[in-house]
């Protein structure tokens, strides 16, 4: 006769482990790179904000123009008018933090109120709403900021603001599909059946249990999408003007000296946009995938 | 004698504005049902008679879209006697144009508002339902415990976050979950089509309702589950001696649950009575529908004989050009030579054809 060892232990649930042990590596390596990349943005703005930098970054050192990185004192090197660059990085992130979480927001709230009413209510609401993000969507993005900054002017908080708000059809539709969907399944009619206060059921049983990935997603990309976006108005000079140092105008003016072999000038901030807008969307797909996606599977 | 009725519908009428036909969907056309106390009404038919309706005109939950419903349905407990459908026609507009309704203009917000005042305070907490296929019945992105504390927490005395899960977890092992203190933790994927029901069942009473409105609940489960639910069912209403409205197509869940029966056909109610009399296996005095749907069940003799069972030739009834006549008469096989003009002229209504058993048939009238 077979001997068959005894496995002590419960077996097979895991819904009792918290959820870092349930998730796949890869997402915790994402999730780990993000939040550094997080916390690398958030150490920056600080640093910035309360002017705790290695140097000035507007102090002109004609000098030590185009430093190569490594030089004494500056770690990545000086630019076309001797300025820090490791400074000059560092401040530039100011650009992007709060005007990228207005952005964010707007796209978010906005989003997420005319998704419910639409997907909820139905009806008119639904038709009046589609009409008009898809008036929003038809304009050409970039078309329309460049309105915004010739009728106001070239300020990032503008630009936000409009990016926002070309955002907002993105999420409104994405949630307004997600409601439809459950819809579907009767679990809301159930809800009501429960006589729970339609307050709780939108908030709770619809956007906190089944729309939080969406919407942690959506952040994510809309961060990395303002930063982009920053960077291509710079290109065209509409953006972050100098002497402010931002990333994409870091790049644009950087980007002359490129062929002459000077390469850091442009390279530091386009790796810093690279590594950063990464760090947002991996951060985002690897929590959507440890908090909800694999839960089916 | 008989308890006074917990729930009283009287005359109601369910339609659905249909814009591309200009005219009314007759999902519930004129049904007057009532409950007893501790009594189970079962109500049967075919899909499309107007069953699940019902019961969703009593939850108040035929909402959004073009529903009209009028009638009265009052529900009377110790503490409430309410109208469920009070003020809800002030929120209708019907436009007229020669004797045909062109138009119905609703005032939806207004509407929803009405039915929730009129609902709050009754909606789970007097009135618990049941929904077919269970797994969509619950948030799938929440525990099992979560949402039945929920309810608890919001309709019973037990506000602390703890007590309600200690009663959750009560009501999880009194309809018969195993190791309810783990599956409280489970979420809706990670239990069977059974066990979400038997949850679903445990959510819906552990608020304590007067009325349990259990619509379909066996429908979607495979059969050994189907009859274990059955068995669950039967037991709680002996345990707790729950009012139910039970609502299947399934005559056998009706005939081992149900004190009274209603078959309905096309938005009406074709018979009414106790279930003794409706279920029974003679022809002697019964609808033609009923008579039929029963012996569209294989029984032994059937499957001895392998004869082939008998279906109900025909399709349900159109309920948007509903006939003069008897609403079953084009489906009928006992019509007889002498009642045939009756039959495709006018519509019988429900008499009495012994105490207590009422049918909507030309066939027991003189």
């Amino acid at each position: 006769m077979k001997n068959y060892t005894q496995i002590s232990g419960e077996i097979g649930d895991l819904s009792g482990l918290p959820f870092w042990k349930k998730a796949d590596a890869v997402d915790i390596a994402y999730v780990s790179y993000g939040l550094l990349i997080v916390t690398l943005v958030v150490v920056s703005y600080i640093l910035g904000a309360f002017n705790l930098l290695p140097r000035d970054p507007q102090d002109i050192d004609l000098e030590l123009m185009m430093a190569p990185p490594g030089t004494v004192g500056h770690l990545l090197g000086t630019d076309y008018m001797g300025r820090d660059m490791l400074s000059r990085l560092i401040v530039g992130i100011q650009a992007y933090f709060l005007p990228g979480f207005l952005a964010i927001a707007i796209a978010l709230t906005f989003g997420t109120v005319l998704g419910v009413l639409a997907g909820y209510r139905g009806g008119r609401f639904e038709t009046a709403i589609t009409y008009f993000t898809n008036l929003v969507d038809s304009f050409p993005r970039l078309v329309l900021i460049l309105l915004v900054i010739a009728a106001f002017k070239p300020d990032i908080y503008y630009i936000m603001i409009v990016v926002g708000l070309t955002n907002v059809p993105v999420v409104a539709s994405l949630i307004k599909g997600k409601i439809q969907f459950l819809k579907q399944k009767n679990f809301i009619e159930a809800d009501m059946a429960l006589g729970l206060p339609t307050r709780t059921i939108i908030l709770k049983h619809i956007l906190w249990h089944n729309c939080r990935s969406l919407l942690i997603i959506q952040a994510t990309l809309g961060m990395g999408e303002a930063i982009l976006m920053e960077t291509s108005l710079s290109y065209l000079g509409f953006g972050v003007q100098e002497p402010t140092p931002s990333w994409g105008n870091m790049v644009q003016v950087g980007a002359n000296y490129f062929m002459q072999g000077k390469f850091w000038p442009s390279t530091a901030p386009a790796l810093a946009i690279l590594f950063t807008i990464l760090g947002f969307h991996l951060l985002g797909d690897g929590l959507n995938n440890i908090l909800e996606g694999k839960r089916n599977r | 004698m008989k308890n006074a009725p917990l729930l009283k519908i009287e005359d109601l009428r369910t339609y659905f504005y249909s814009k591309s036909k200009q005219a009314f969907i007759r999902s519930v056309d004129g049904v007057s049902l009532e409950i007893a106390r501790g009594e189970t009404l079962g109500v049967v038919g075919e899909s499309g008679s107007g069953k699940s309706i019902t019961a969703l005109s009593v939850m108040g939950l035929v909402g959004g879209g073009p529903g009209v419903i009028s009638g009265k349905i009052g529900f009377k407990t110790e503490k409430t006697r309410k109208n469920l459908l009070q003020d809800l026609d002030d929120h209708v507009k019907l436009a007229w144009d020669n004797g045909k309704i062109m138009g119905v203009d609703k005032d939806v917000v207004g509407w929803e508002k009405n039915a929730g005042r009129v609902m709050s305070g009754v909606r789970g907490k007097e009135i618990a339902m049941i929904f077919q296929n269970p797994k969509a019945s619950l948030n799938p992105f929440t525990t099992v415990g979560s949402q039945i504390t929920e309810a608890i927490q919001l309709h019973t005395d037990i506000k602390d976050p703890l007590q309600a899960r200690e009663r959750a977890i009560h009501w999880l092992s009194r309809v018969k979950i195993d190791t309810p203190r783990l599956r409280i933790d489970n979420y809706p994927y990670g239990l069977s089509g059974g066990m979400c029901q038997r949850a679903m069942i445990a959510m819906a009473l552990a608020c304590e309702p007067s009325l349990l409105i259990a619509d379909e609940p066996t429908t979607g489960l495979d059969a050994t589950i189907q009859s274990k639910i059955t068995d669950l069912l039967a037991e709680l209403k002996s345990e707790l001696g729950v009012t139910t409205m039970l609502i299947s197509h399934d005559i056998s869940v009706i005939s081992r649950l149900s004190d009274s029966v209603a078959v309905m056909y096309g938005g009406t109610v074709v018979e009414y009575g106790p279930a003794r009399d409706i279920l029974a296996s003679t022809l002697e005095s019964k609808h033609p529908y009923t008579s039929a749907l029963l012996e569209s069940i294989p029984t032994e003799r059937h499957i001895k004989a392998k004869e082939h069972l008998r279906a109900i030739e025909g399709d349900v009834l159109d309920t948007v050009n509903i006939p003069a006549g008897c609403r079953f008469y084009a489906r009928c096989n006992r019509v007889t030579d002498t009642i045939r003009e009756k039959c495709e002229r006018h519509e019988p209504d429900l008499r009495e054809i012994s105490p207590g058993h009422r049918a909507r048939c030309w066939l027991y009238f003189d």
